[in-house]
């Protein structure tokens, strides 16, 4: 329970359903500088927490995950940047702190099953989007362990976000009904992520030495102040003066270049990801799913071209902008989710199944 | 889930007795006067807190005029530690001593005095959690302004040799503080016969409500004031006085001593009872302390192979309340900086459970902890072995 609505309700609907609920948050970092007003993971939350499980008659505990956490998140996290990656720390939480040491503690107290405020639902031991089209979550669902979703319990994945709101206030938890969205990295408050890096990366490290900013062509345009700050499919802090606006097309490390480009350079026509997870009986070779390569982005339709062990390399029907090294690709059959993976590098070319010979 | 619920948590706090609560009462109601008040109700008042003031003091061995009431331990400690530092850091003793095994008020308010410029000597201690007395003796010399020593200490319950330690200290003109917070009605104070300079006390822990304590200072101890303000207490602690507590915790004090023989003996008793059900159970259960002399309310367990988190989470879902190392202020459990100052590995750290016996602790509860503590144990490292 991170003290928002979403875990909240989520407790309170399985309260009222006559489960017996224990409320547990996650300390996942030190508090030493919170920023007050945070919509989780902040000390104020963690009172909200308390606070709600107070008014449900429920007992509440703070459980420290600190040490896991910074290991498997925050330290992860500052090396993708450095490899000139994109990280997303909420696939990692939910797959080694969430649904791992978390679950741990859980069986420690005979707990059988595990409830969070995700919009996502499991039906019949397999995950499927949340009813919310706009707050689906199973984006960052794909790497747990398939055997968990057995224990998952998800009660607002059946709602839009605005009736769980709507239930908040007509439950009496006004404490936390109107609490703000948190779009925030929990371990980035206020957004700046170059912080954290530096002050966990040497000042020497190669991503935060000055580079060159490049179009593809090789042309050096200017130069950045370290490619840690750059992610693919950025405009802020790309050069101007062109007759396009101009994106972050891809991160070379080794040369600590950045290279930038038009929106059709953006694009790519296919993936190849690696650490693939399933949650479903695992697709065959030139099986169409469709796919999702960004939080929020738009499903794209895809084929599977190539299945080696956990790397999974796919073709995408149509181009799809800002395919970024290390965020995910998350591979659905309708509302069904089969797995994902990280991405590794995407492609220009799409790579079709050779078509045999009749 | 029908079983009684059993508080192990007695060095946390206790409940507020009930002759301690009627003799708050009236200051709540009609004898509300403020005691700086010319008037009848003022002087009503300041009776009761006067004579509150002579009953606390009669029972450390102390003069009405050495006993000054804080909010609580943390409050006394830090006006101990800061204001006694403050007072003589132009005088040449720019250090002070203390253990690394204190409470977080005095080792917040000595680590404070170091980023006023003091120096910070923490003596070592041995693995059974007393001061080392060669490192006191190197420590403790002519540069030494204050010298701050926990009398029990409040997570593994040892006692420090503090009559011996506090007299060595003043021989060589060193201020000496104790936080007795854990230690009044379990050892014996008598500051006629020690030679303590300051100490504290807080009401909660035995009886009284919380938000009341009480540093004793010896007549002559030069104390910089924390607060500034009116004249109260000599203008030592400004501030309106709160007189029901005051009064509580002189209440609560005198029952405390009468009661002291008999409930010492009997906190032993169950404690020995405790520990040997335990250790029965679980042989390799170790009991951090137990080769010293410690006050007989407080036990802390590790068994290896476990952690407190879990724990205490499982003992307290079946009603029983014990505590790990020092709560954090998210109310998670973090690893015992005592524990680990005494050299105990971190994993055994990161499985102590703190047991600590008090009024509401009875045969019953010790019997339920015995059944329930070893199960829970033995389902803890099931799991551990499985992962």
């Amino acid at each position: 329970m991170s003290g928002g609505v979403d875990s909240s309700v989520a407790a309170a609907m399985l309260v009222e359903q006559g489960y017996d609920v224990i409320g547990a948050t996650m300390k996942l970092f030190c508090h030493g500088t919170d920023v007050p007003d945070r919509p989780c993971c902040s000390l104020d939350s963690v009172n909200d927490a308390r606070r709600v499980c107070e008014q449900l008659g429920i007992p509440h505990y703070v459980l420290n995950l600190e040490s896991r956490f910074g290991h498997d998140v925050v330290d992860n996290f500052v090396e993708e940047y450095a490899r000139g990656r994109t990280p997303i720390p909420c696939v990692r939480c939910n797959t080694f702190t969430k649904f791992r040491d978390f679950l741990k503690k859980a069986d420690g107290i005979d707990a059988r099953w595990i409830a969070t405020g995700h919009y996502a639902r499991v039906v019949n031991g397999e995950l499927y989007r949340g009813v919310d089209g706009n707050k689906d979550q199973t984006y960052f669902l794909w790497g747990i362990d398939r055997d968990v979703l057995r224990r998952m319990v998800l009660p607002v994945g059946d709602l839009d976000k605005s009736r769980t709101r709507a239930l908040a206030h007509k439950m009496g938890l006004e404490v936390i009904a109107e609490k703000a969205e948190s779009q925030e990295i929990c371990f980035v408050p206020d957004g700046d992520y170059m912080r954290i890096l530096e002050s966990r990366l040497p000042a020497s490290a190669s991503a935060l030495q000055p580079g060159p900013i490049m179009t593809s062509n090789g042309a050096v345009i200017a130069q950045h102040a370290g490619f840690a700050r750059y992610t693919v499919g950025q405009r802020r802090g790309v050069p101007g003066g062109f007759p396009h606006p101009m994106y972050v097309i891809e991160i070379r490390p080794e040369s600590r270049a950045v290279i930038i480009g038009t929106r059709d350079e953006l694009l790519g026509n296919g993936l190849i990801a690696r650490e693939i997870n399933w949650l479903a009986d695992r697709p065959g070779v030139g099986e169409h799913v469709t796919v999702r390569v960004r939080h929020r982005a738009p499903l794209a339709n895809a084929e599977i071209v190539r299945i080696d062990g956990d790397e999974l390399e796919i073709a995408l029907d149509e181009p799809v902008a800002a395919i970024s090294p290390g965020q995910s690709v998350v591979l659905y059959d309708g509302e069904r989710v089969l797995g994902g993976g990280f991405i590794e590098s995407s492609r220009q070319q799409r790579n079709s199944l050779p078509v045999l010979a009749a | 889930m029908a079983a009684t619920p059993v508080y192990l948590d007695h060095a946390a706090t206790t409940p507020v007795r009930e002759e301690v609560f009627e003799a708050m009462k009236p200051f709540y109601g009609p004898r509300f006067g403020n005691p700086s008040s010319t008037h009848r109700w003022g002087r009503e008042a300041r009776a009761a807190l006067d004579e509150a003031r002579e009953r606390v003091g009669r029972c450390l061995g102390a003069r009405p005029d050495e006993i000054c009431f804080t909010s609580g331990g943390t409050e006394a400690d830090n006006f101990a530690i800061l204001g006694a530092w403050r007072a003589l850091k132009s005088k040449g003793r720019p250090a002070i001593v203390s253990t690394p095994i204190e409470h977080k008020a005095v080792l917040g308010a000595v680590h404070q005095a170091g980023d006023e410029g003091a120096e910070e000597r923490l003596l070592a201690m041995t693995p059974d959690g007393v001061v080392d007395r060669d490192s006191f003796d190197k420590m403790v010399d002519d540069k030494v302004a204050v010298c701050t020593m926990m009398w029990v200490n409040n997570e593994i319950g040892t006692v420090q040799p503090v009559p011996e330690l506090a007299a060595k200290a003043k021989e060589r003109g060193a201020i000496f503080h104790t936080d007795a917070v854990q230690a009044f009605g379990k050892v014996l104070i008598d500051a006629q016969k020690q030679s303590f300079d300051l100490l504290t006390i807080s009401g909660h822990k035995f009886g009284a409500p919380k938000g009341i304590g009480a540093l004793f200072i010896r007549r002559g101890t030069q104390l910089e004031p924390l607060l500034h303000g009116g004249t109260q207490d000599r203008g030592r602690r400004p501030g309106t006085e709160n007189v029901a507590a005051a009064v509580g915790l002189a209440r609560a004090a005198e029952l405390t001593l009468a009661e002291c023989e008999a409930h010492c003996a009997r906190l032993e008793k169950l404690r020995e009872k405790l520990e040997a059900g335990i250790v029965a159970k679980v042989p390799d259960a170790v009991i951090h302390g137990r080769g010293a002399e410690r006050a007989p309310h407080i036990t802390n367990v590790s068994v290896p192979g476990t952690d407190s988190e879990s724990l205490l989470m499982a003992l307290d879902l079946r009603g029983i309340a014990c505590s790990g190392g020092s709560a954090c202020q998210s109310g998670s459990v973090d690893p015992s900086h005592v524990l680990s100052a005494i050299g105990v590995q971190p994993d055994l750290a990161n499985a102590a459970v703190r047991m600590s016996l008090g009024m509401l602790t009875n045969e019953e509860c010790i019997d339920r902890v015995i059944e329930v503590f070893p199960s829970l144990v033995a389902k803890a490292r099931q799991l551990t072995t499985a992962h």
